[in-house]
């Protein structure tokens, strides 16, 4: 299901936008190796604050499990101001009905657990894609480029939405390349993706039930008591040597294992909160 | 900040006021407004074409610091339905104040990014069904896009500065299609001649006729002679 954020419901996801930053942080940093900032387990840039729109997919249990931002061209936006090697020199394309995606991702560790089907990537990616083009279309937004590496450009030709066309060149990005990549929005294109991926349903979250679920979530970090956290901390400032900060780090992943998991989250976000305080 | 009516000033905002209200008509909306925030100089910019009794009343009580609809649209780049502001605690105390002066609920506020951090906002409304006005505005949505921007822009280059640093910069492609437009070629002709999809050349000819202010291919093309970016033929 996907979940869209803007300036208006921004405030009360600041939980599930926190998850999508660390999303973003495997994916961008770890898996595609691109030179991207990463504080606190968070990749997080200049554009982030310029109010972009966020779409987010969620799995079953409210996992954020793909993302993507969606900026205005005719304001700074990552064509123009950052990825400007693709247009190899040329002014970026302004237009206040053409938006922007980027920071475009699929959680595949997370999905590719699961079997083919409902959590598949494939379906996250068209369910995405889908939910991109209506929302946009529903702005009035004719057209989207998207900055896509090679391989979720083969994944949106296989999955029946082969971009029309690309801007510039492509161009190497740390592991692996990025390209403009142009899409429009029309009902057209949504059917297409949504017959492709047999997505026969509303993909739009209820955002009203998601709240109420989200409030009954329990406060992860309660799984931890107050005075082992300070230990844990402590322990991780006095290491002397990074074999000692290892041993202590392996220390902080066993009695994290042994806690109560609390609600559906997964260890991973106590164990980064941990390190970072 | 101070607040600048552009429509009442003399000289460099006339004609503001008649645009606002030229492209309220095209869009089908009975009253609009724009605000252009520049932070270059740390002006804003606005232009009403609401009732006058509603305009004094407002600018009497700086409703502008207020107004649900203008503090949530600044910090947002996606269109504001009205709709979706009624939880907002300022919400039931502007709309009905404007109630009182005949200014209906049914309204949107349009977003616009300058390259420069500078922001416009282009709200309209029109008094109908909620569902009505839905239906209206989905069908409205992509150029009112447009003319927010255009606006905008028209707001941004007053000014010599303004001017200078928003001198039209096309791509190669957007020069190349208006260059076979001036030289009469249809967008499907364009197309063919240098083999890319029609879309293509569409968005192109979008984003050039946005970077020179243009309604219209032809005033674009106009233009674009009229600065020596393409050549007339």
């Amino acid at each position: 299901m996907i979940l869209v954020i803007d300036a208006i419901n921004r405030k009360h996801h600041t939980r599930l936008l926190e998850e999508m930053f660390r999303l973003r942080a495997r994916v961008f940093a770890g898996r595609l190796g691109w030179d991207v900032e990463v504080s606190n387990g968070m990749e997080f840039d200049e554009f982030d604050m310029q109010d972009p729109i966020y779409l987010l997919g969620l799995d079953d249990a409210d996992n954020v499990v793909s993302c993507v931002r969606l900026l205005q061209t005719t304001g700074p936006h990552m064509l123009s101001d950052v990825f400007s090697d693709i247009l190899q020199g040329d002014p970026p394309l302004r237009a206040p009905t053409v938006w922007e995606a980027t920071r475009f991702c699929v959680d595949t560790e997370r999905l590719g657990m699961e079997h083919r089907g409902k959590g598949s990537v494939a379906r996250a990616t068209s369910e995405l894609m889908s939910a991109i083009f209506d929302y946009a279309r529903g702005c009035g937004i004719l057209d989207i480029i998207g900055v896509v590496d090679p391989v979720m450009n083969r994944v949106l030709i296989r999955s029946d939405n082969a971009p029309y066309d690309y801007l510039g060149k492509t161009v190497q990005m740390g592991k692996t390349k990025a390209m403009a990549a142009l899409m429009d929005c029309t009902q057209d294109r949504i059917d297409r993706v949504r017959a492709f991926a047999g997505i026969d349903y509303d993909v739009m979250v209820d955002e009203a039930a998601l709240l109420q679920r989200l409030a009954a979530r329990p406060v992860t970090a309660s799984s931890l008591t107050e005075p082992l956290a300070q230990y844990l901390i402590d322990q991780i400032d006095a290491a002397q040597d990074p074999a000692e900060l290892a041993t202590t780090l392996a220390l902080i992943d066993h009695v994290l294992e042994d806690q109560p998991q609390a609600g559906a989250d997964p260890v991973a976000p106590q164990k980064e909160s941990l390190g970072s305080a | 900040m101070s607040l600048h009516d552009l429509g009442a000033m003399p000289d460099p905002g006339k004609g503001l006021l008649d645009l606002l209200k030229e492209a309220c008509d095209r869009l089908e909306l009975e009253c609009g407004a724009y605000a252009g925030f520049n932070h270059i100089d740390n002006s804003v910019h606005i232009a009403v074409s609401y009732p006058d009794a509603w305009k004094e009343h407002y600018q009497r009580n700086n409703l502008h610091e207020q107004d649900p609809a203008m503090l949530h649209a600044q910090r947002s780049q996606a269109p504001v339905s009205w709709s979706r502001l009624v939880d907002d605690p300022l919400y039931d105390r502007l709309f009905s104040a404007a109630a009182d002066f005949g200014i209906p609920e049914t309204g949107v506020t349009i977003p616009v990014r300058g390259p420069y951090g500078d922001k416009g906002l282009l709200s309209g409304t029109r008094k109908m069904s909620s569902e009505a006005w839905h239906k209206h505005l989905f069908r409205i949505l992509p150029s009112m896009q447009v003319e927010a921007a255009l606006l905008h822009d028209c707001v941004m280059q007053q000014g010599v500065v303004m001017r200078a640093i928003n001198a039209p910069s096309l791509s190669l492609r957007e020069i190349e299609m208006l260059q076979w437009s001036a030289a009469g070629k249809t967008q499907g002709d364009i197309a063919d001649i240098l083999s890319i999809s029609s879309r293509t050349v569409e968005v192109h000819m979008r984003s050039a006729r946005n970077k020179l202010g243009s309604m219209t291919t032809a005033q674009a093309v106009a233009r674009a002679v009229g600065m020596g970016i393409i050549y007339p033929m």
